[in-house]
C-alpha cells in the first residue's frame, strides 16, 4: 500500500483559468518500477501528495508510450489543488495500476466511437492513442471521436488534435456547449450530435464514453435509440476510493467495487446493478 | 485433540508460563470516569480476567487497531515485521466468527493480502471461551453460529464453574499443556450438551434468504422508515467486530511523513462523497441501506458467510435504540409480502 516515487517531468495547463485542468508527465525514479509498469488504457492509480494524501486517476497517455506516464487533474479538493501547486521535479507517490481497464482484446475489428465530454476525455484518450498507434491501427476498422467540452476555453489535449484527424479512417468531431464567437465546428449536447456528425450505424460498432454522470445518462439513451447494444456501449465510473483493491469500502455499488471489478462497465452490466453512483 | 481439565490456580500458573512467550490479551474489567467497560486488553495479571461478562469491544481492535502506520516515504522501514507473538484469551464465537470474516477479507483473497494485517494475525493466536449465557442483545445463533463451540480457535476454553477445560485443536501448541491434568471428553461433551440446551429459546426468529437479493432489497421501499432514528454517529460500526471499512490518511511533511490506516465509517457522509461535491449515498437512508446490505447482501456475494455474526453491540451502543434485529425482521416481512424471494445467488 506503498507509493512508488515518481518525478514530475512536465506539467502542461489544458484550459483557461474557469475550469482548471493540468495534465502532469511524470515518470518512476527507480528504474526497475519504470521497466516493469503495465497498465492498459481505462485502469487507474493512485497519486499520493506525500504528507497530504492520495486520489484515484486515470492514465491519459497510452501504455505505448513506455518513457512517461500521463495523467490530467481537474482543480476540486485537497490532493489535487496539493498537485495543481507543484513544480516540474517534484516528486509524488503512484501506486497501481488497478481496475479492469477497457476491453482491448474484444474491440478489435470492430467499428470505434468515443465520446469525451470534459476532463471525461482524459482516459479515453489513453486508449484513442493506443488504437491509433501505428502498432495497433490496423486490429481497428473506423476510429470517430466526438469530443465535447464547454467552450473554446475548456478544450483538452489540442497537442493531439492533428494526429488524431490525420490517422487512418479517423473521423474527429469537436462541440461546445454554447455558439461563441471564433467557433465553427459544433455547437450543442454530444447526444444531439450523434446522429447527424457521426457514422453511428455502421455494423459492428462499439461506442466508449466518459464524461459527467449526466451526459453519460443522455448519451447512453440516445446511443439505445439509435439501436446500439447495451453490451457495445461501454464507460468508466468515478468513485472516492482509498485502496484500489475492493477493501476499504467506499466505491461499491452494491457488492461490486468501482475500483477492482470497475472502473469500466458495460451499460448491460450497469443495469443489472443497483443504482448508485 | 487434547483435553486437559485444571483449576483456577492450574490456570495462573500456565497463564505465567505462557507470558514468558507470548504477550496475553483478554476481557478485562476497567473503569474509564466511572462508567465500567470490559475490553481487550493486554495484561500481566491471570486475576484481572473478566470470564463472564460479553466485552463491549470486540477484539478487532487488536487484530486491526483503529489507527495503525502502514510505511513512511523516507525509509524503507515496514511497520508489519514489529508485532509480538500474541493470545487473545476468551474470545466468544461471535468475535471468533467476526475475525475469521476479517481474515477471509484480508487474507484470503487472492486478489490482494494485507501484508500489514497479515503479519500482525500470524502473530496472533485465538483462545476461544464457550459462551456462558446469552447477553440481552445477541443473536448468533439465529445466524447460524454456535455460541458453545467454535472450530476456529485453535485453542479452546470450556469454563464450568471454578473449573476450566481446555481443548487443545492445533498439535503446535501440544508441548504446552501435554504436563497438566486429562479431562474426560465424554464429561466435556456432556457438559457442552447442557449448555447448547440453554440456548435453546432462541433470541428471535428470522427467515430470510442469504444473500439478500441484491437489487430487489435495494429497491425495497423499508430503508427510510427503517433509518429514520438514524444519527449517522458510525458508533455501531466502531463497535461492530466484522466491520472493517477503512481510510488511508498521510501525516507529516514531504520526506517525513507516514502513512496511516484508519478506521473509517461508510454511516459518514463524507465516506463516499467525491471531491466535486456529488455523492452517490447522499442521505442517510442510502448509508443505512448499504449497511445493513453489505451485511447480508454484498459481503455473502462477495465471500463466504455473513457479514453480521449477531454480537448485538450495535444494538447495545446506538443512542437512538436503532435494532438491526429490526431491520431484519422488516427486510424478512417486505420479502415475504413480495411472495418469497429468491436469494441473491440464484
Amino acid at each position: 500500500m506503498l507509493p512508488h516515487k515518481a518525478e514530475v517531468l512536465e506539467i502542461k495547463q489544458e484550459t483557461e483559468t474557469n475550469l482548471n485542468i493540468k495534465t502532469f508527465k511524470v515518470k518512476f525514479i527507480d528504474n526497475d518500477i519504470r521497466k516493469n509498469f503495465n497498465f492498459k488504457p481505462g485502469q487507474f492509480m493512485m497519486v499520493t501528495v506525500y504528507g497530504l494524501g492520495e486520489a484515484p486517476f486515470g492514465f491519459s497517455s497510452s501504455p505505448t508510450e513506455k518513457d512517461y506516464i500521463e495523467f490530467s487533474v481537474k482543480e476540486v479538493g485537497l490532493v489535487t489543488e496539493a498537485l495543481h501547486n507543484l513544480k516540474e521535479g517534484d516528486k509524488i507517490g503512484i501506486r497501481g495500476p488497478f481496475g479492469n481497464g477497457f476491453p482491448l482484446d474484444s474491440t478489435e475489428g470492430k467499428n470505434i466511437i468515443f465520446i469525451g465530454g470534459g476532463i471525461g476525455l482524459a482516459p479515453l484518450r489513453s486508449m484513442i492513442n493506443y488504437v491509433l498507434d501505428e502498432k495497433n491501427r490496423d486490429k481497428y476498422q473506423r476510429i470517430q471521436l466526438l469530443n465535447a467540452f464547454r467552450s473554446p476555453e475548456d478544450t483538452l489535449f489540442c497537442d493531439d488534435y492533428q494526429w488524431w484527424e490525420n490517422s487512418k479512417d479517423t473521423l474527429v468531431k469537436y462541440t461546445i456547449d454554447e455558439p461563441c464567437e471564433g467557433w465553427s465546428k459544433c455547437v450543442g449536447y454530444p447526444h444531439t450530435l450523434i446522429a447527424e456528425e457521426l457514422d453511428y450505424n455502421l455494423p459492428d460498432t462499439r461506442v466508449f464514453t466518459c464524461g459527467p454522470p449526466i451526459m453519460i445518462k443522455f448519451i447512453t439513451e440516445r446511443l439505445q435509440e439509435l439501436g446500439i447494444e447495451p453490451s457495445e456501449i461501454i464507460t468508466t465510473l468515478e468513485m472516492r476510493m482509498s485502496c484500489g483493491v475492493g477493501k476499504c469500502g467506499r466505491c461499491n455499488i452494491g457488492h461490486y467495487y468501482v475500483c477492482k471489478d470497475g472502473p469500466v462497465f458495460t451499460l448491460e452490466q450497469l443495469r443489472e446493478m443497483p443504482d448508485e453512483y | 485433540m487434547m483435553i486437559k481439565k485444571i483449576d483456577k490456580n492450574q490456570f495462573k500458573e500456565l497463564f505465567d508460563k505462557l507470558k514468558e512467550n507470548y504477550n496475553i490479551a483478554a476481557p478485562v474489567l476497567i473503569d474509564k470516569n466511572k462508567k465500567t467497560l470490559v475490553e481487550y486488553h493486554y495484561i500481566d495479571d491471570f486475576d484481572k480476567i473478566d470470564w463472564d461478562e460479553q466485552a463491549d469491544s470486540s477484539p478487532k481492535n487488536i487484530i486491526f487497531p483503529q489507527n495503525a502506520p502502514v510505511g513512511n516515504d523516507y525509509k524503507e522501514k515496514q511497520y508489519y515485521d514489529t508485532e509480538q507473538d500474541t493470545l487473545i484469551l476468551g474470545v466468544r464465537s461471535c468475535d471468533i466468527e467476526a475475525i475469521k470474516t476479517l481474515d477471509q477479507v484480508f487474507i484470503e483473497d487472492e486478489m490482494y493480502i494485507d501484508k500489514n494485517y497479515k503479519a500482525r494475525r500470524d502473530k496472533i493466536t485465538l483462545v476461544g471461551l464457550s459462551c456462558p449465557q446469552r447477553n440481552k442483545s445477541c443473536f448468533c445463533d439465529t445466524l447460524g453460529f454456535n455460541p458453545v463451540e467454535s472450530n476456529y480457535a485453535p485453542l479452546y476454553i470450556f469454563k464450568d464453574g471454578n473449573e476450566f477445560w481446555i481443548k487443545v485443536k492445533d498439535k503446535k501448541f501440544e508441548s504446552v499443556f501435554e504436563n497438566l491434568p486429562d479431562g474426560n471428553q465424554d464429561k466435556l461433551e456432556e457438559l457442552i450438551e447442557k449448555r447448547i440446551n440453554t440456548f435453546t429459546e432462541s433470541s428471535f426468529e428470522l427467515d430470510i434468504p442469504i444473500p439478500l437479493p441484491e437489487k430487489e432489497m435495494f429497491e425495497a421501499d423499508i430503508w427510510e422508515e427503517m433509518s429514520e432514528k438514524c444519527l449517522g454517529c458510525g458508533i455501531c460500526t466502531y463497535y461492530c467486530p466484522t466491520c472493517y471499512c477503512f481510510n488511508f490518511i498521510w501525516e507529516g511533511k514531504d520526506g517525513e511523513s507516514t502513512k496511516y490506516k484508519n478506521w473509517d465509517s461508510c454511516m459518514f457522509s463524507t465516506y463516499s462523497a467525491h471531491a466535486s461535491g456529488h455523492n452517490p449515498r447522499d442521505s442517510k437512508e442510502k448509508r443505512y441501506r448499504n449497511r445493513i446490505m453489505h451485511k447480508f447482501s454484498y459481503h455473502p456475494l462477495n465471500y463466504e458467510g455473513l457479514g453480521c455474526v449477531g454480537c448485538g453491540r450495535c444494538i447495545d451502543r446506538c443512542p437512538v435504540n436503532l435494532d438491526i434485529r429490526e431491520a431484519l425482521k422488516l427486510t424478512e416481512k417486505y420479502l415475504e409480502e413480495k411472495g418469497g424471494a429468491k436469494s441473491g445467488k440464484d
